[in-house]
């Protein structure tokens, strides 16, 4: 049984990676249950001098109590400039700060999506730098990424239809599934 | 010389006793005579970019702001702290924003990269990838001299926050020299 968490990059009501999100409880294994974070766009712009005055906010708070709920998580992320967007790295900026840091030791898988070729791969190896200095357990293969988002997710509602995709998803996650019961502390 | 280049300093950390901040509003003492060198307006008061708010209500007088100072200038310094590995999330933010402006601001602007850190890499990995963000913006990221400013709490006045280092000063001199050069050759001027 594992509880993953679901951490979405992108706000807008129509992103890829949202829809992509939504697509995972489909092509989970058994026993795996997914879950999505509080959003991240109510988290402030990180600031030490606020910390220190005020402490962590309750949004940092809430995002940090369900990264450590969680047995895994994935992580799900356009690319911005060919990296992370700012409002997703700014949430990972305060939790990093926290005593008993949600990320350690946590498993983490990465997905994107994005309209063109390299499917927001340039973001993934970011990702992974950063998850390095918080101590993540970081999964490796298979990698999810969806390139040309456009033709594979229906226009009206969204839905991840294409084959190969999904597929690659199922190995991913099932993948993950096993990842996270090795490295469990029991 | 005649025309001064203007140049804009975009630091990366809020605090106030930001070693990067403090780096940054002392660049003007180190530059060369043909070079002017000021603040970017603040980005702490950007929103979270998200395509929906764009496209309900337009750019944020915060994101018009800086993206006008960027355009109006001639070259970005961005003086960065590292954070996680990387770039600070909330400077970040504000390039997702200015990226999606028409007129993207950054598009063939000469931007040259400095960072401070409490370790002794002093900021490596994040200006790497303040690079890569870079090509992706069109911007034309300099070269070298390179300055990375690590063991900061050393190198700085603990109560004025002066930058102190010697060796740091001449690294910053030297970048500031070439980075006007850098300008003025990009820009067509003499």
């Amino acid at each position: 049984m594992a509880n993953v968490l679901t951490i979405c990059g992108s706000l807008r009501k129509k992103s890829y990676n949202a829809a992509l999100v939504r697509a995972l409880p489909a092509l989970a294994p058994e026993g795996m249950t997914l879950t999505a974070a509080p959003r991240v766009d109510t988290i402030p712009h990180y600031n030490h001098d606020d910390q220190e005055a005020t402490g962590f906010p309750p949004s940092v708070t809430a995002f940090a109590d369900a990264i450590r709920a969680a047995d895994g998580v994935i992580i799900v992320s356009p690319e911005y400039n060919w990296t992370i967007p700012g409002t997703l790295k700014n949430a990972i900026d305060w939790v990093s700060r926290m005593k008993e840091q949600p990320f350690k030791d946590k498993p983490v898988a990465l997905q994107s999506c994005s309209g063109a070729l390299l499917g927001g791969s340039r973001m993934q190896y970011h990702l992974r730098q950063c998850l390095t200095s918080i101590d993540a357990l970081i999964f490796g293969r298979p990698e999810v990424i969806v390139t040309f988002a456009p033709q594979k997710f229906d226009a009206e509602t969204l839905e991840l239809k294409d084959q190969a995709t999904r597929d690659m998803i199922k190995l991913q996650l099932a993948a993950f599934a096993k990842f996270i019961e090795r490295v469990r502390v029991t | 010389m005649a025309d001064k280049v203007n140049v804009i300093t975009i630091a990366g950390s809020l605090r106030k006793g930001s070693f990067n901040a403090a780096l940054a509003r002392q660049l003007p003492k180190w530059a060369p005579e043909g070079m002017n060198i000021t603040e970017a307006p603040a980005w702490a008061d950007i929103p979270t970019y998200n395509a929906d708010d764009q496209a309900s209500s337009g750019f944020p007088a915060s994101v018009t702001r800086l993206a006008d100072a960027i355009r109006a200038a001639d070259g970005v310094i961005i003086v960065s702290p590292e954070y996680n590995y990387g770039v600070p999330g909330g400077l970040k933010n504000a390039v997702d924003w200015v990226s999606r402006a028409k007129d993207q601001p950054f598009k063939d602007k000469p931007v040259a990269i400095q960072s401070v850190a409490g370790g002794p890499l002093g900021g490596g990995r994040v200006q790497y990838q303040w690079r890569q963000i870079c090509v992706f913006l069109e911007a034309l990221a300099f070269l070298r001299p390179e300055v990375f400013v690590g063991m900061a709490a050393s190198k700085f006045d603990e109560k004025t926050l002066e930058f102190k280092d010697e060796a740091g000063i001449n690294f910053i001199k030297q970048q500031l020299v070439g980075f006007e050069k850098f300008i003025r050759k990009v820009s067509g001027r003499a």
